[in-house]
């Protein structure tokens, strides 16, 4: 794990120990514990929340509650002093909705009776039951990556099928603590089909959304019967309808990841339709929406990922036909709203917040900015990240802003963060001290790590692709063998269940370019797909190609690192 | 205009809680040969709409103030044609994960923003029924559209005041889906009898539960807690109770001959067999016991159960007395029905209002909606097509699309890329080089339901 | 009526040779040759203007006289008064005679495996009895371009004409070696390759294709040196593009492959027809600029992307010609090349006008196909395919009232016609009795 961790590009997780609370008799071998919980940062610029100008304080903290802020407090003896003259402090961000550190869980096998027409619910991605909190690794190496952005909490979404569980809101301090502010927040979903199983697609999911939801609502009617009446059948509440019942009662939301605009408007139908409490996850095709959005009330978590300027920097100017020059502009004029539609929401008066799931923690920032250049407001964009997901999450109490009381929880950096050239020097989550490595001016923007020449690829990568026939996924192992590497692929086997295994060809890294083909048997003839793609720290975004067939994204994580 | 339109209706109070209002239109059309399709043909006529209703039809109309005219003289004026069979404007097409899926709505997942929409109006049809594909037996509840393009809100797209429909489906798809695909009944078509007679009894077990929990939970000290809930069993209930039409996918006479005995049976008469290729050899059946028939202009052989089929099949089934339509089940075909419905001049010989009725009034009867569009009559919805040539000439060209009064095409004037959505990161647009990709749908999405690669079986035509 | 009608029968039966199979009922008709006048018609003659009161003497198989009031000697006279005559249609690109049942795979036959395949026959597939030559024939399409699909070579077209027992007796006269030009172009909607992954690919495909093509320059040189090559049957077929006994049969369709395929034959001193040429019109210029010939279609199909105006298809045919392309249409179908007239109908409408669209069915592809001796028009000397129809084929109200092919007069069925007769009235009806 800790290699892991110098993969990502974090440099020195300084100060960070063990704060132990309970005396277990044994003092720290390891030397790495910290000396004390309590700090003051001086005489910072302190932007306290969004809006509020910023002043010269001080900023003290014990124990991950701030004691004060200001400019005339006094410090304590026995506090670590961190001078902040030259720094400026904003709140620690809060991710609306996201899946750093997230693990799914295995899925069962499946039972002997297995009847694909009516699969069990946990097969079926109906999990209502689980949630967030045992999925969640607070030392994994993506918690990292997102600290490092400035984040500090995170709404965690299980992952999953169409109900994959209960959400959680989590802190990101030290690895060696649950860090649960709140489990159970609200009940994820989306409308992700199951692989060979009822339901499959999107509209199976909407009708199988509802007879859950429905169900659900009787057995809490059974039960108050049962309760109330004797001569009542004993209920037999079934794991998802007890699940769902706190959804049902109103008493959390549920929380649809809804990208585009059909998937939206599919989400706002049910929850007309249903009545349950609804926050919108994911948002990233929105614009026509805006009104409709407003009207409802509905809280909304937009995207912080933005899509790639590639096909715009690819336009050329001369030599291209009318035609196509009609093309680009739609292009650009497509590009352009995208970025346009936070100031939008803002517009038009929607306290909206980020999730951070689908996006690239090195891009958080450059994103910010870049919807800041398109209208959006300083001050907005850092409600965004900050009060208003603090208030759609319900810990307005305790985080959003740096105020005595609070959650210490806030982002040290050198320039104001909407600045390009502000670095994060520090973190503060949960009133751990994170520390990063200032670069000098030069340096490649927010300091994301510059991919080495011969990057190392060996280990056990997990990936998933996405193919009109659904979403797979499989193992990818890769040993170091002499200048070259040799591995394997697993897949699901065409013929049937289960997973078939190849050895992987042609491999070929550059950079932090990778390529390989590997060969499938389907009815007798072999298959060759091809796979390249771009390794970044842990993750691998790519294609993989299927002559005939098409290509399809395919993204990979690294499981295992070096065997 | 109709973006003008929108942005006017959007002002108006297209909200999240105020039911939207469609677009409305009024327009005199003048000096047109109509069309009527029910009522004969007019020379030199004028057809006068307001608000999106056909208020006025004769000769030497005025247009009252404010309403735009068109002069039509030399071209014929026709109903919207109407498409009893297609998927055009659906993200998803099968759910194909069970043999009976009639919880599943289309509607759910109808896409205003496909362009095969604006195709479809390039070809004059304003009316598409999009089914749910044929990969089960009891498959998805369907959406009727009107095809008011630019819309951006699905049910801005949906024809509120259709009445409910539902796909079934015989044959080779459902027992290659099921019992080869997946070994689960139905492998037969045995096997197909057996799973809509277990289906609609079911339901109406499970409509007598909930009638005695109703009846039971107003009283004192009740004890009978409530019925499981199951939309797929309401479904076939509300079949049996005659608020739902039937729309088969079918092509063997004795498949056909089947349903119309479980039909019979269960006291369903609201059926309607699409595609029906061997209907021509139960054609009087179909004429006595059920709506009709919804057949292609020419297609066979693509598969064996079409086989021994007969491009005179419209025109027996119509001499029969059977309810006789022309789909297009693809979103090529769309473009071209009036050219599909000519056919059945060189196959069977109809005359132009018999071959007309099959794109019209017909479909419209098969869809519940004949009260409402399908023919030129005054108070029916102003859904119109103009035409250079007779619309039965195989060189027709159509030359404006009216839906409610609202011109949505005019070969004059509409822009070339009428994409409503582009991608922000597209490089290079895709190139389609065979419609079949595109066009033949009705097993789309099956693959979701197979494993990864064995779906690419699938792929050829499997209407 | 009836009452003279089985009379006539009871007379007839009679008469018939009394060795009767029992289980046999009734005559089946053949198409047969002989000497056919038809007289007093509308001779639409494609390349000598339109005749009116014109007859048609066909001898032998070949039209031996057309003219005013020509004899009838012993010819047997058929009327056409108030009719047109027309050549029959071509369809330039099928697989007619080589499927059943597209989706029964035991029934298709026009697909081989491997990528260099050009020894694959077309005409040897041919099923002269396949249910969808009778089925297209009473359509007036009398004669198809047979094209074998699959790899970048897969195998070599024949011309066919829709009458005979065996392909020899079927065979037009002409062949081509089929050549799937590599594409650069996206696929689709679901294909997600890069953009740099495309064009690496569609190099290598081009690079693979330069090799194999240097193979059959290779076999060719050293054959023609008299040297003794190892049995190689792919370069055999190959190499006679390349000493132009066959020309080669190119599909290609997006925008670009279209002008990469015209800059890989400009300097091969082979014969050029491209087919399919689905986005010729965004390339028009350079098309007409290269002199080749273009086989398009289907007409009616959708736009190659979803920017293009709706009518993209319908148009592309008349936007090369008047660009001055030389232009000839397919439907790239199977069971359903019966629609080819309505196809030209609609390339006509939009744009191609109805002559063009008529020279595109019958004596463009004769021209392409260097067969204008024998096909393609009405004139004297040429081989006896003819419809007879009451108006203009490419109208669906016209009934194709004959149809010769080689001076045969077909039978006007088929399944879908003796369908139709059994089952209009059928007995029993609703009720069984």
């Amino acid at each position: 794990m800790k290699k892991s961790f110098l993969k990502a590009g974090l440099l020195g997780l300084l100060v960070a120990g063990f704060f132990i609370q309970s005396a277990n008799a044994q003092s720290d071998p390891t030397g790495k514990r910290r000396v004390t919980g309590t700090y003051a940062i001086t005489n910072a610029t302190l932007f306290p929340s969004p809006g509020q100008p910023g002043t010269k304080s001080t900023v003290l903290f014990k124990d991950g509650i701030i004691l004060g802020v200001g400019s005339g407090i006094s410090i304590p003896a026995g506090t670590q002093v961190i001078p902040g003259d030259s720094l400026f402090i904003y709140p620690g961000f809060i991710d609306g909705a996201g899946s750093m550190g997230i693990t799914k869980p295995k899925d069962p096998e499946k039972p002997k009776d297995f009847v694909s027409s009516a699969p069990p619910d946990e097969l079926a991605g109906i999990t209502p039951w689980r949630t967030a909190v045992d999925q969640f690794d607070p030392a994994s190496s993506e918690v990292d990556d997102w600290r490092k952005a400035g984040f500090t909490i995170s709404h965690l979404i299980p992952d999953g099928g169409m109900i994959p569980g209960k959400s959680a809101i989590l802190v990101l301090g030290d690895g060696k603590s649950t860090n649960l502010i709140r489990a159970n927040t609200a009940m994820a979903a989306n409308f992700r089909g199951s692989r060979g199983m009822y339901p499959a697609t999107a509209s199976g999911v909407m009708a199988k959304f509802r007879d859950v939801y429905q169900n659900s609502t009787l057995a809490l009617e059974h039960e108050s019967l049962f309760a109330s009446n004797a001569g009542v059948t004993r209920p037999k509440v079934t794991p998802t309808q007890s699940g769902m019942a706190p959804v049902i009662q109103k008493q959390i939301p549920v929380i649809f990841e809804a990208p585009k605009e059909l998937e939206i408007r599919r989400a706002m139908a049910l929850q007309k339709e249903l009545g349950f409490n609804l926050i919108l996850t994911g948002l990233e095709n929105y614009e026509h929406l805006i009104p409709v959005l407003k009207s409802s009330g509905i809280p909304v978590l937009v995207q912080l990922s933005l899509p790639d300027d590639k096909a715009i920097k690819a336009q050329k100017e001369d030599g291209v036909t009318d035609a196509t020059q009609a093309q680009y502009a739609r292009v650009k004029e497509a590009y352009e709203a995208v970025l346009k539609q936070a100031a939008k929401l803002e517009a038009a008066g929607i306290p909206f917040a980020f999730s951070t799931s689908g996006a690239k923690s090195g891009d958080a920032l450059k994103n910010l900015r870049t919807m800041i250049e398109n209208g959006l407001s300083e001050k907005a964009a850092l409600a965004a990240l900050t009060t208003n997901a603090a208030s759609i999450l319900g810990i307005s109490r305790i985080a959003g802003s740096v105020e005595k009381g609070k959650l210490a929880n806030f982002i040290v950096s050198t320039d104001s963060i909407f600045n390009e050239d502000a670095q994060i020097k520090h973190v503060v989550a949960d009133g751990y001290i994170f520390d990063y490595e200032v670069k000098k001016k030069t340096s490649n923007g927010n300091g994301t790590t510059k991919p080495g020449e011969g990057i190392s690829i060996a280990g056990v990568w997990e990936y998933q692709t996405e193919s009109p026939a659904g979403s797979t996924g499989g193992e990818l192992e890769f040993t170091q063998e002499g200048a070259g590497y040799q591995g394997s692929i697993t897949y699901d086997d065409p013929s049937g269940s289960g997973k078939a295994k190849a050895p992987v060809k042609n491999i070929s890294v550059n950079g932090n370019q990778i390529t390989f083909e590997f060969d499938v048997n389907a009815g007798g003839t072999d298959i060759t797909v091809t796979v390249s793609g771009e390794i970044n720290g842990t993750t691998m975004d790519g294609t993989m190609s299927i002559a005939q067939f098409g290509s399809f994204p395919l993204t990979a994580k690294l499981a295992s690192p070096s065997l | 205009m109709k973006k003008l339109i929108y942005i006017v209706a959007a002002f108006l109070g297209l909200g999240w809680n105020a039911q939207a209002q469609t677009p409305k239109g009024s327009v005199l059309i003048k000096n047109a040969t109509v069309l009527t399709v029910t009522q004969g043909n007019q020379e030199n006529t004028d057809v006068l709409v307001q608000d999106g209703i056909i208020k006025q039809i004769g000769k030497n109309l005025s247009a009252p103030s404010g309403v735009t005219t068109i002069d039509a003289s030399g071209k014929y004026l026709m109903p919207g044609i109407i498409d009893a069979h297609s998927h055009v404007a659906l993200d998803v097409v099968n759910e194909a994960s069970s043999p009976i899926t009639a919880e599943v709505r289309m509607k759910d997942v109808v896409n205003p923003f496909e362009v095969g929409i604006y195709r479809a109006l390039a070809g004059g049809v304003t009316i598409s029924h999009a089914m749910h594909g044929s990969a089960n037996v009891v498959g998805g509840q369907n959406a009727t559209l009107k095809h008011r393009w630019g819309a951006k809100d699905p049910a801005d797209i949906i024809m509120q005041d259709a009445p409910r429909t539902i796909k079934f489906a015989l044959g080779e798809n459902p027992t290659r889906v099921h019992g080869r695909g997946n070994g689960i009944q139905p492998r037969t078509r045995m096997g197909v009898e057996a799973v809509l007679r277990n289906g609609f009894n079911e339901a109406i077990q499970y409509k007598k539960a909930w009638d005695t929990y109703t009846s039971a939970k107003s009283q004192k000290g009740n004890t009978t807690p409530p019925p499981a809930y199951s939309e797929r069993l309401q479904t076939l209930a509300d079949i049996l109770d005659g608020k739902i039409i039937i729309h088969c996918h079918s092509y063997r006479a004795d498949e056909i001959y089947m349903l119309i005995n479980v039909a019979r049976d269960f006291g369903i008469k609201k059926l309607v067999f699409q595609h029906t290729n061997e209907g021509f050899k139960v054609a009087p059946e179909i004429a006595e016991y059920t709506m009709g028939a919804s057949v292609f202009a020419d297609w066979w052989a693509y598969k064996f159960e079409v086989y021994y089929s007969t491009a005179f099949n419209a025109a027996i089934l119509h001499r029969n007395g059977a309810i006789t339509s022309i789909n297009s089940d693809s979103a090529e075909l769309i473009r071209h029905l009036y050219h599909e419905a000519a056919k059945t001049q060189r196959y069977g010989g109809l005359t132009d209002d018999e071959a007309l009725a099959m794109i019209t009034i017909n479909p419209a009867k098969q869809l519940g909606i004949d009260d409402k569009v399908g023919s030129i009559e005054v108070g029916k919805q102003a859904d119109l097509v103009i035409f250079e040539e007779h619309p039965l000439s195989s060189y027709a060209v159509p030359q404006m699309t009216f839906v409610d009064g609202v011109k949505y095409f005019d070969i004059q004037e509409d822009k070339d890329d009428q994409r409503q959505l582009v991608a922000a990161t597209e490089m290079v647009e895709p190139i389609f080089l065979r419609a079949d990709e595109e066009a033949h749908r009705c097993m789309q999405d099956v693959d979701a339901y197979f494993e990864a690669f064995q779906g690419a079986f699938l792929e050829e035509h499997h209407h | 009526m009836n009452h003279i009608l089985k009379t006539i029968y009871t007379l007839l039966l009679a008469l018939m040779p009394l060795v009767v199979l029992a289980q046999i009922d009734g005559d089946f008709v053949k198409p047969r040759s002989g000497k056919f006048l038809l007289q007093n018609a509308t001779v639409v003659t494609i390349t000598k203007g339109t005749l009116t009161n014109t007859s048609v003497l066909v001898e032998n198989g070949k039209i031996t006289q057309v003219g005013a009031n020509l004899s009838a000697g012993d010819a047997e006279v058929i009327d056409c008064t108030g009719m047109f005559v027309y050549p029959g249609m071509i369809d330039s690109g099928t697989r007619l005679g080589m499927v059943e049942v597209s989706s029964v795979p035991e029934t298709v036959d026009y697909a081989e495996i491997g990528n260099v395949t050009p020894n694959m026959q077309a005409l040897t597939t041919i099923n002269p009895n396949a249910e969808a030559i009778g089925v297209t024939r009473v359509s007036g399409v009398t004669t198809v371009l047979a094209v074998p699909t699959g790899g970048l070579f897969p195998g070599t077209a024949a011309l066919i004409n829709l009458n005979g027992y065996t392909p020899d007796q079927m065979y037009g006269g002409f062949k081509a070696v089929v050549m799937n030009f590599p594409s650069s172009g996206r696929r689709g909607r679901f294909d997600r390759r890069s953009d740099e992954d495309i064009k690496k690919e569609a190099e290598k495909s081009m690079k693979e294709a330069d090799e194999i093509w240097n193979n059959a320059k290779n076999y060719l040189e050293l054959k023609n040196s008299g040297a003794t090559l190892h049995y190689y049957p792919e370069m055999e077929h190959l190499s006679k593009v390349l000493a132009k006994e066959l020309p080669l049969l190119v599909q290609v369709n997006a925008a670009s492959d279209i002008q990469n395929a015209i800059q890989w034959v400009k300097d091969k001193d082979i014969r050029v027809i491209f087919s399919g040429v689905a986005e010729g019109w965004r390339v028009a210029e350079d098309l007409a600029k290269s002199g080749i010939p273009v086989i398009t279609g289907p007409v009616q199909d959708l736009p190659t992307r979803q920017s293009d105006r709706y009518d993209a298809a319908y148009a592309n045919a008349g936007k090369m010609a008047k660009a001055g392309v030389k232009v000839a249409l397919r439907t790239d179908e199977e069971e359903n090349v019966r629609n080819l007239p309505f196809h030209a109908a609609f390339a006509a409408a939009y744009g191609l006008g109805k002559e063009e669209a008529w020279k595109a069915v019958t004596i463009n592809p004769a021209e392409i196909m260097g067969i204008a001796d024998h096909y393609g028009s009405v004139e004297v000397g040429k081989r006896a395919n003819l419809i007879v129809a009451t108006g203009d084929p490419f109208e669906t109200r016209t009934q194709i009232m004959h149809v010769f092919i080689d001076g045969y007069r077909i039978p006007l069925s088929n399944r879908h016609i003796r369908l139709y007769q059994e089952f209009l009235e059928r007995s029993p009806g609703l009720k069984a009795n």
